[in-house]
């Protein structure tokens, strides 16, 4: 028997509560990069929020039985729940702007029913350049690819929303 | 029978027909685009035809078996 995809009905029922709660966040890294069609592997879904502070993520954690682990000095913040393990909680983007700019050129997507917002591939190949570290730098090359491939392919920018 | 045997003759053929054309697409972008590798866009065509949701649990699915081969 096939095991159950890792980004199952749980990890939509999150997105969903975030959305609801009226949570402002983007997904980053390489899954917003595969959501765009890059052939980009990766193990979890980073999450860029505006405020971390506020409580309607407590409350969309809530809705699905999660809590949020505040950060310490040495720990990020984590949430603990189903649901909520495969996503990672990003504090910072390197090379790009503030989450209010990059938030207004945001991509929607629809991911199973719910209508997220992404960081557009142009912009992940930014923040993967300006960190300069050799494993996002290796990846740049099938992010442009895949840039070139939708910008070539009729109707694929925006045919997600 | 024989309709089953159609119906699979015409969803092969719709998936090689879907293929050539997007060889045919991918051969033009690299043409138009010399730093462009084949590899990369002729996946990123063939996942762009996928759901949004199947893409990323692709990612996921090939990034749990990289964690664990390593």
């Amino acid at each position: 028997m096939d095991a159950p995809p890792p980004f199952s009905d749980r990890e939509i029922a999150f997105l969903d509560a975030l959305v609801a709660e009226g949570v402002d966040f983007l997904v980053v890294g390489l899954a917003a990069a595969a959501l765009q069609g890059a052939p980009a592997v990766t193990q979890d879904v980073d999450l860029w929020f505006r405020d971390l502070a506020g409580p309607a993520l407590g409350r969309a954690l809530h809705r699905v039985g999660a809590t949020c682990i505040p950060p310490t000095p040495s720990t990020p913040p984590l949430r603990a729940g189903a649901g909520t393990e495969l996503f990672d909680i990003v504090v910072h983007m390197r090379g790009l702007e503030s989450f209010a700019s990059e938030y207004r050129r945001a991509e929607p997507i629809t991911v199973g029913r719910v209508r997220v917002c992404v960081l557009p591939l142009d912009r992940i190949i930014v923040s993967k350049r300006a960190t300069g570290r050799p494993k996002d730098l290796s990846i740049l090359p099938a992010l442009e690819d895949t840039l070139r491939a939708r910008r070539a392919m009729p109707g694929a920018e925006g045919s997600d929303r | 029978m024989a309709t089953a045997q159609c119906e699979m003759k015409a969803a092969g053929g719709d998936a090689t027909a879907r293929a050539l054309a997007r060889l045919e697409r991918a051969r033009a972008i690299c043409e138009a685009e010399p730093d462009a590798t084949f590899e990369n866009v002729w996946h990123a065509l063939i996942l762009l035809e996928d759901d949004p949701r199947d893409r990323l649990n692709r990612s996921l699915i090939r990034g749990r078996a990289a964690a664990i081969q390593r």
